[in-house]
């Protein structure tokens, strides 16, 4: 299941973006530039005191989880998670966009990361639920 | 026998279509529960996005040309108070106090069309440093832009600053001032500008700056040092009337 690697990958990309922000550095930026401590410095990148990459290490465990279960509750649950995931990116990007202007890559790779999940989980739900596994 | 069987095999599709219709109900009802969370989501996000765009952009700030200095700069990278590509060959240096009517004059008339010449193409970088020659108020303002600087907002603080600047030495430079222009500015992190600004080091580096323009010789605000390939280290150019006077500077220093 492709949905599978590209959960595993986000778990990778957030992981990272968390511990580097543990160590009290921001992300190391490609080509240099300063995008990524802008935005990890900006006052969104927390949200209740917790790092925003916390919260999408568990989002991609959650859904790494829904992508190896079978039947309509994991296949309603993906739906639901990639659903809440991709309209918060959506807002993250907007953030970067607008409020911080500068972007990192590695939000950025994340939010691509969630768009396909989200594809990938509407696909599952909208073909497959309430029918047979 | 036969009555029998047919009576079951009747009764046997009976269920069955019940139980597809049953399947396809439950199917019709759970893709329903998932339209519902697409339209709650999407209005989840626009409220959001809503919310956030009205505390912003300087609505309640009695600041000037906030949208102009964001413009102005938009899209060019910043690295402490260094504005332009890191990589540019030729680095212009303005020393300036945040308190001089002149400097005031410079980010309005002058620099503006430096940036759009040199700095957007990446031909050349402008350093913002201190040169504190006013009185004891131009230290915390020259800190307070530093502290901007660490969050990548460095020039737009400088731009807004002289854009909104008050009468020289006449106390308008208070911390709620400076964190009005720091709003304005876009400094995503306040609290964390209002440790850097105070910190000893952030106040060494004005020191240090002001120390390094004395050395150099420069005698007023704004004086600007070019540094380029055919410079041969530092060159002071002092204050060049006119943005033409700057970009053949540039031109002649790569």
């Amino acid at each position: 299941m492709i949905a599978t690697f590209v959960a595993a990958f986000g778990i990778g990309v957030a992981s990272y973006i968390a511990l580097e922000a543990a160590g009290g550095d921001a992300p190391a930026c490609i080509a240099g530039s300063s995008g990524c401590e802008t935005v990890a410095n900006s006052s969104y990148s927390h949200l209740l005191g917790v790092n925003i990459a916390v919260f999408g290490i568990v989002g991609y465990v959650l859904l790494l989880a829904t992508a190896l279960l079978r039947g309509d509750g994991a296949r309603m649950a993906g739906f639901g998670l990639a659903l809440a995931g991709f309209g918060y990116s959506v807002f993250l990007t907007y953030l970067e966009l607008f409020k911080i202007e500068a972007i990192c890559q590695w939000c950025v790779a994340s939010a691509i990361l969630m768009t396909v999940l989200f594809g990938l989980n509407a696909i599952r739900m909208v073909g497959y639920v309430g029918r047979p596994a | 026998m036969s009555g029998k069987s047919s009576r079951e095999a009747r009764r046997e599709e009976r269920l069955q279509v019940e139980s597809a219709g049953k399947q396809e109900e439950r199917r019709k009802r759970l893709l329903q529960i998932g339209s519902a969370a697409v339209f709650l989501a999407v209005v989840i996000v626009a409220v959001l996005i809503v919310v956030n765009q009205s505390e912003s952009d300087g609505g309640d700030t009695s600041l000037e040309n906030v949208a102009t200095v964001r413009g102005e700069l938009r899209g060019i990278p910043q690295k402490g108070m260094a504005l332009g590509d890191p990589s540019a060959k030729v680095t212009l240096a303005e020393f300036g106090d945040l308190q001089c009517p002149v400097c005031k004059g410079f980010a309005e008339e002058v620099i503006p069309e430096v940036i759009d010449s040199k700095v957007r193409s990446g031909e050349a970088k402008i350093e913002f440093r201190s040169f504190t020659i006013i009185n004891e108020e131009s230290v915390p303002a020259a800190a307070a832009a530093i502290a901007a600087g660490k969050q990548g907002r460095g020039w737009n603080f400088v731009e807004l600053f002289y854009r909104n600047q008050g009468i020289e030495a006449s106390g308008y430079v208070t911390d709620e001032f400076l964190t009005e222009v720091a709003r304005g500015a876009g400094v995503p992190n306040i609290a964390q500008w209002n440790k850097d600004r105070k910190s000893t080091s952030v106040r060494d580096q004005v020191q240090t700056e002001t120390d390094e323009a004395e050395t150099l010789g420069l005698s007023g605000t704004p004086s600007f040092v070019i540094t380029g390939p055919n410079t041969g280290g530092k060159e002071v150019l002092g204050t060049p009337g006119s943005a033409e006077g700057l970009e053949e500077a540039i031109e002649a220093a790569s």
